[in-house]
């Protein structure tokens, strides 16, 4: 952990008590949120995010590879991210750290648990079928992670094109339809900082923070869940913070349909 | 007029007084960082703080063992303290402090004398090359900022800034404006329009 | 240099490239500096098609410490292709055996530049990660790193650029894109320290007579006039 951070907490719980945020954002208040889609044409799909100072840019590649043998009517979905060295002075170069597969776990929880990716959509022919790669690249690391990676996901998806396919080969020039996106979830990550709860922590809040909370909802259910750290939650706070994530669920989806392409 | 210079340019002579921004081959003078060169004088617009002794400093503590403290400067060069028996100050883990730079030993350790303990101020870093700005000719900068938003605020030549009471998000504001503009005329002026202006709607 | 049966005609009737350009013309390049807000210094780049991305940060704390030099920094490189950066494959996340030698000759063209003894026992880190590829990769990587490095005030010598030259047949050409390097005659990037001429880049293969190594070095350096002004204005922006 960065000392410098370190040395804020001080500072994040005194102003906390008073109900006041760094950058005098409300408890419950996303920072920021800007997306740009199709801004990586050798991506099928792309997007970037960002949200406050945390950008994260997700490119969406197809190919065709063989069908399972348990699911030979459906494609395939593969979800991973990388903290790039560039992001942060405490990323390193190397092999994916147990926080980069952690986060690209509970983001295709969420897309497969939403639904969102119809994977039977993906089937080619006999013995084929299209698998999903999503890539999640953090470019800069201000906290949160989590909402932004599953908002750059989302974003890609929707964005993203189904090459042609034809005499057993993919012509990845030729993109002959949109990728079929049925569900759109959205997270909502929650820092506990004391005895309070704030949405959103920017990295010094979550150097600051004891536990977290993300929360992935559609409009109808909790889609997936995934806390973090050694502090602890009460039920009250929980149902509290669920209620927010349904709340924020519309304002989000908009964001990631609304997209501006480049 | 000023010229904004880039790595690999050459210079005047007389215009390179810090040492850190140029080399010489064959007797010519060339920059080696993002300079601004305006009557004659060469000002740095990037670079790295090669601290000299009596220089104030910001940090925090980032380990305690029996007879050093070591301190986070943000800055390439470790920085300690020496621990003396008549210490009156038990440092932990995450502490700022501000601190005086005694010397740097064999260009490799920074060693810290007169530490002071900060406490429930928030920490701003900025690039260390823009603090003679901040700080101004004479602590004009940095006492306007002051008088104006009542923050208490102590700059470290490393790049780290305490900021303690007073309109706080001002006082940041304030300086980073400085850091962004640092090689442009005026801006003892135009922060203090800033000032001004943002504590008068603060007020209405 | 794939030597396919159904190699593409690479130059058109009219003596032009296929994608318009003369024979000694660079694609457009744009480059913007200080784009990352962690980053010491960064820069992106776009170069036709490529979209180029890199970050310094430190001097720092060497790890491993076994690379720590008691006399001088090191340059950590890394660069690498994102896996969504190519249009016919998904590539497998993380630097490759390609992109470990790119790294090391693009930390070596730096090695030449930056003033290491300034900071003996740290490390500067360099990123370079290619979001968009379409030939010319390592060039484009080289001169965004060149700003980026300005970008973080590390002290340098000169700022570096970097361009290919190539062969079609026995036309000599700058700036080879992904097609052209798959099929050119030879491809050959160069980094070049602009400020003494010096090479601090040199990589070839293919086939070139004395005369054509000439010729494509003359124009690799009549070019590197155009980059070198595209990297100072993209340093000079970040003031205005």
């Amino acid at each position: 952990m960065n000392t410098i951070n370190l040395a804020k907490a001080d500072y994040i719980k005194e102003m906390l008590n008073r109900n006041m945020r760094e950058d005098s954002r409300a408890l419950m208040d996303f920072r920021d949120i800007s997306i740009d889609t199709g801004i990586l044409k050798n991506a099928e799909g792309s997007a970037q995010v960002d949200l406050g100072n945390t950008r994260v840019l997700c490119g969406v590649k197809l190919q065709p590879e063989e069908t399972m043998k348990d699911t030979p009517d459906q494609g395939n979905l593969v979800v991973s991210a990388e903290l790039l060295p560039l992001a942060s002075k405490d990323y390193e170069s190397g092999p994916p750290s147990p926080d980069a597969i952690e986060l690209a776990r509970v983001v295709d929880r969420g897309i497969r648990a939403g639904q969102c990716v119809d994977l039977k959509d993906l089937f080619i022919e006999d013995g084929k079928a299209w698998t999903i790669f999503v890539d999640i690249y953090i470019l800069n690391f201000d906290g949160n992670l989590f909402d932004a990676s599953y908002m750059a996901a989302m974003a890609a998806l929707s964005s993203a094109w189904v090459p042609k396919y034809e005499n057993d080969a993919a012509v990845m020039e030729e993109r002959i339809r949109k990728l079929k996106v049925n569900n759109i979830v959205t997270p909502t990550t929650f820092a506990k900082i004391g005895q309070k709860i704030v949405l959103d922590p920017d990295a010094n809040e979550e150097a600051a923070m004891a536990a977290r909370l993300t929360i992935a909802v559609d409009k109808d259910f909790i889609r997936a869940m995934q806390k973090g750290l050694s502090g602890g939650f009460t039920q009250k706070e929980i149902q509290d913070m669920i209620d927010m994530a349904f709340e924020k669920h519309a304002m989000l989806k908009d964001y990631i349909s609304a997209a501006p392409k480049e | 007029m000023n010229t904004i210079l880039i790595p690999g340019d050459s210079i005047e002579t007389e215009a390179a007084r810090n040492r850190n921004h140029y080399f010489v081959e064959d007797n010519k003078p060339y920059c080696t960082s993002m300079c601004v060169s305006s009557n004659s004088k060469i000002v740095p617009l990037e670079g790295l703080w090669y601290p000299n002794e009596g220089e104030p400093v910001v940090g925090v503590v980032k380990e305690v063992k029996n007879s050093i403290v070591e301190v986070d400067l943000s800055h390439f060069l470790r920085a300690i303290i020496i621990k003396s028996p008549r210490d009156r100050i038990s440092f932990r883990i995450g502490d700022i402090i501000e601190a005086s730079v005694k010397q740097v030993e064999d260009k490799k350790t920074i060693i810290l004398i007169f530490p002071r303990l900060l406490k429930y101020g928030m920490l701003l870093q900025v690039k260390a090359v823009k603090i003679p700005r901040i700080i101004g000719k004479n602590n004009t900068m940095v006492g306007q900022i002051s008088s104006f938003t009542k923050s208490n605020i102590i700059i470290g030549y490393n790049g780290l800034i305490y900021i303690k009471g007073g309109d706080m998000a001002l006082a940041v504001s304030a300086i980073l404006k400085v850091a962004a503009e640092a090689h442009r005329p005026g801006l003892t002026e135009s922060v203090k329009k800033l000032l001004e202006r943002e504590l008068e709607v603060t007020e209405k | 240099m794939a030597n396919m049966l159904n190699k593409p005609e690479l130059l058109r009737g009219d003596g032009k490239r296929l994608d318009g350009r003369d024979l000694d013309e660079l694609r457009p390049l744009s480059i913007k500096a200080n784009v990352l807000k962690n980053a010491a210094g960064s820069a992106y780049a776009e170069w036709g098609n490529n979209k180029v991305l890199a970050a310094v940060y430190g001097p720092k704390e060497v790890v491993p410490r076994h690379l720590l030099n008691p006399e001088r920094a090191v340059i950590k490189c890394r660069y690498a292709m994102a896996p969504f950066s190519s249009l016919s494959d998904h590539g497998r996340s993380g630097p490759n055996r390609r992109a470990i030698e790119i790294s090391k000759v693009t930390k070596e063209v730096f090695d030449n530049v930056v003033l290491l003894d300034e900071f003996p026992e740290t490390a500067i880190e360099l990123s370079i990660e290619i979001l968009q590829s379409d030939g010319g990769t390592r060039a484009a990587g080289i001169t965004t790193a060149a700003v980026a490095l300005a970008n973080a005030g590390i002290p340098m010598k000169d700022l570096v650029y970097s361009v290919s030259a190539g062969k079609i047949k026995d036309k000599i050409i700058l700036d080879l894109n992904m097609i052209e390097d798959n099929y050119s005659d030879a491809d050959m990037p160069v980094a070049v320290s602009p400020r003494t001429g010096n090479m601090l880049l040199l990589q070839m293969d293919g086939e070139l007579t004395r005369q054509e190594f000439n010729l494509g070095l003359e124009t690799i350096l009549e070019a590197g006039k155009q980059i070198s002004k595209i990297q100072r204005q993209a340093l000079i922006d970040v003031y205005e």
